[in-house]
C-alpha cells in the first residue's frame, strides 16, 4: 500500500480553483478523541486503539468547488476530501461518502491509521490486528474442512453398514 | 434521422446506433452489458455531449441502481455482473435524464446531507457540501458550555427560514434529541418535501408554509437559534449559472436581488423578535457579504451584534453568526437604573 500518492493524481481541471490551505479548525464532531480513547472503525466493529492524534496544524486539506463563489451557484457532485500530513507527507484520499463532512471525517479516520503504521512499523496495532484476523479466518476454515471431512467419513460408514433393502442414509 | 449522422459503436460487442442528433438518446443495447460497461459507455456519452461531471454522474446513477450510494462501496465484483434487462432499461432512462442536464440528485431522486438520506425533487434546492458546515457551526455552540453566549436551554429550539428540502432542521433534529424546530419556506414544493423527509424526526419539526414576516407574527416563543441558508446569489449573474441549476432549481431560492441581500436583510431585520436574548443567528452567505452584513447591521439593526464571520472547507469567508443583545435602554430599565 503506498503511502506517498503523487500529488499529480490529485489534479482537477485546470477551471477548478484548486486551493490547499490548512486545515480549518474542526468543530467538536471532527475531532478525533485524545490517546487511549481513541475510536477507530475497523470492518463496521468499533474497536480501541491507541492511535496518533492528529494536530490540525500539521494537516492541509483540499476540496475542490470550482473557481467561482462556490455555494449555492454551483451544484457539483465531486465531493472528494484529500488530506495530508505535512511532517511525514503521507497523503489520503476519501469519497468513499456523497457527504463531504463524512469524507472529511473518514479521511481523518485513515489518515490515523495510516500514522500508527508509519510511526510504529510491525508493531502498529493497525497490522498486529490484521495479522490475527487472518491467522482466524484460516483456523476457521481448517476447522470447516476437518468437520467435512468427518461428516463425509461419517455417511460412507453408514452406507457400508446398511441392509441391501435399506437406501436411505 | 439521416444515415450520416448515425454512428455505431460495440458495446461489449454489441452493436449500438448512436444518433448525434441531439433529440435522440442512446438506444438499448441489443444483448447483455454488465454494469462497468454501462457505466463506461454513458461516461463517454456524457464526455460527448457536453455534460459536466461525466464520470461522477454515470458512477453516482449505476451505484444507485446498484443499492449502493457510491461504487466505492459497492460488493467487490458486483459492476462485472451481467444486468438484467430491466436494470438497463432503468439505466438507460435515468442517465437519457442526465443528458439534458437535470442535477444528477434530481435524476436518482435522492442525496446525502450529513448522516441523513434525504429525497431530492425539482425544483427544491438541492443541498450543497458547504451547507453541511453551516450544521455543524450550531451544533458546536449548542452543546457547548454557558461562556458561548448561547443561552444554555435544555430545550433548545430552533427556527429555519428557508428549509428546502429539510436538510438543516432535520440534520439538527437527528444530532440534539432535546432539540425542536421550526421551519419555514414560500414555496409549498419546498413544504411538502420537508414533510416527506421527516421520518423518525416527526414529532420535534413543526413546518410553515410561510415567508418569515409572517412567521413572526404567529411565533408563540422566542427561539434560541435562527439559521438560514437564504437565496444569496446576486440577480445579474443567475443569467449565467450552469444548465443543471438554472434550468432546474428553483430561482427564489437563489436570487437575492440586486446585491444579493434581500432576503438576509430581512431576516436580520426579524432576528430580534425571534430570538430570545443571547440567542443568535447562523447565516449561509455569499463570500463579499460579511462585510457588508457586519456594517449594515451596525447601522441598522442595534439588537444585534455581530460575533464572527467563518470560512467554508475551500476557505471563502461563507458564514455569519450574529448574536441578539437587548439594548442598554432594556437593561437599565430592567435594573431601575433610569426613573
Amino acid at each position: 500500500m503506498s503511502r506517498l500518492l503523487p500529488f499529480i493524481s490529485c489534479m482537477y481541471s485546470v477551471s477548478s480553483r484548486v486551493i490547499w490551505r490548512a486545515s480549518p479548525s474542526l468543530p467538536p464532531l471532527l475531532r478525533p478523541l485524545p490517546a487511549g480513547q481513541t475510536c477507530v472503525f475497523a470492518a463496521g466493529k468499533k474497536e480501541l486503539i491507541d492511535l496518533p492524534v492528529l494536530n490540525e496544524d500539521e494537516l492541509e486539506e483540499q476540496f475542490v468547488r470550482g473557481s467561482g463563489p462556490g455555494g449555492q451557484a454551483t451544484n457539483k457532485t465531486s465531493n472528494c476530501v484529500v488530506l495530508k500530513h505535512i511532517p511525514t507527507g503521507i497523503v489520503v484520499k476519501c469519497h468513499q461518502t456523497r457527504s463531504v463532512d463524512i469524507n472529511r471525517k473518514r479521511a481523518r479516520d485513515i489518515m490515523r491509521e495510516k500514522l500508527d503504521v508509519a510511526y510504529k512499523g510491525e508493531l502498529s496495532e493497525i497490522l498486529v490486528k490484521k495479522k490475527e484476523s487472518v491467522l482466524r479466518k484460516q483456523e476457521k476454515r481448517r476447522k470447516a474442512n476437518e468437520n467435512l471431512e468427518r461428516k463425509k467419513q461419517f455417511k460412507e460408514a453408514l452406507a457400508a453398514d446398511s441392509k441391501p433393502w435399506n437406501d436411505t442414509v | 434521422m439521416d444515415l450520416s449522422s448515425m454512428r455505431l459503436w460495440t458495446l461489449g460487442g454489441v452493436w449500438v446506433s448512436h444518433a448525434v442528433h441531439t433529440c435522440n438518446a442512446p438506444v438499448l443495447p441489443a444483448g447483455r452489458i454488465t454494469a462497468l460497461q454501462a457505466m463506461d459507455f454513458w461516461k463517454k456519452h456524457f464526455e460527448r455531449t457536453g455534460v459536466a461531471e461525466p464520470d461522477q454522474s454515470s458512477q453516482y446513477i449505476i451505484a444507485h441502481l446498484l443499492g449502493a450510494k457510491t461504487i466505492e462501496s459497492l460488493e467487490h465484483g458486483k459492476l462485472a455482473e451481467f444486468l438484467s434487462h430491466e436494470k438497463t432499461e432503468q439505466m438507460w432512462k435515468l442517465c437519457t435524464k442526465r443528458l439534458s442536464r437535470m442535477p444528477v440528485q434530481y435524476v436518482i431522486g435522492e442525496w446525502d446531507f450529513r448522516d441523513l438520506t434525504l429525497k431530492m425533487r425539482p425544483p427544491v434546492f438541492i443541498p450543497r457540501p458547504e451547507t453541511e458546515e453551516l450544521v455543524e457551526l450550531v451544533l458546536t455552540d449548542l452543546e457547548m458550555k454557558p461562556e458561548t453566549g448561547v443561552s444554555v436551554d435544555t430545550h433548545p429550539t430552533c427556527l429555519e427560514v428557508g428549509c428546502g428540502s429539510g436538510a438543516i432542521s432535520l440534520s439538527l433534529l437527528k444530532s440534539l434529541p432535546q432539540l425542536k424546530a421550526i421551519a419555514l419556506d414560500q414555496s409549498q414544493d419546498a413544504v411538502t418535501l420537508t414533510a416527506e423527509n421527516i421520518m423518525e424526526l416527526g414529532d420535534r419539526l413543526q413546518i410553515y408554509h410561510l415567508d418569515v414576516l409572517t412567521a413572526v407574527v404567529g411565533l408563540c416563543s422566542p427561539v434560541s437559534v435562527l439559521v438560514s441558508n437564504p437565496p444569496y446569489l446576486f440577480s445579474e449573474d443567475m443569467a449565467s449559472l450552469e444548465a443543471e441549476v438554472f434550468r432546474f432549481e428553483d430561482h427564489s431560492a437563489l436570487d437575492g436581488g440586486k446585491d444579493g441581500l434581500k432576503v438576509i436583510k430581512q431576516i436580520l431585520t426579524l432576528a430580534p423578535r425571534i430570538l430570545s436574548n443571547h440567542g443568535r443567528v447562523y447565516l449561509e452567505v455569499d463570500p463579499q457579504h460579511p462585510l457588508l452584513i457586519q456594517r449594515w447591521v451596525k447601522e441598522n439593526v442595534e439588537e444585534l451584534r455581530y460575533i464572527e464571520t467563518r470560512r467554508d472547507i475551500t476557505g471563502r469567508p461563507r458564514f455569519c453568526i450574529l448574536q441578539k443583545e437587548k439594548s442598554n435602554q432594556d437593561r437599565e430599565l430592567a435594573f431601575g437604573l433610569r426613573n
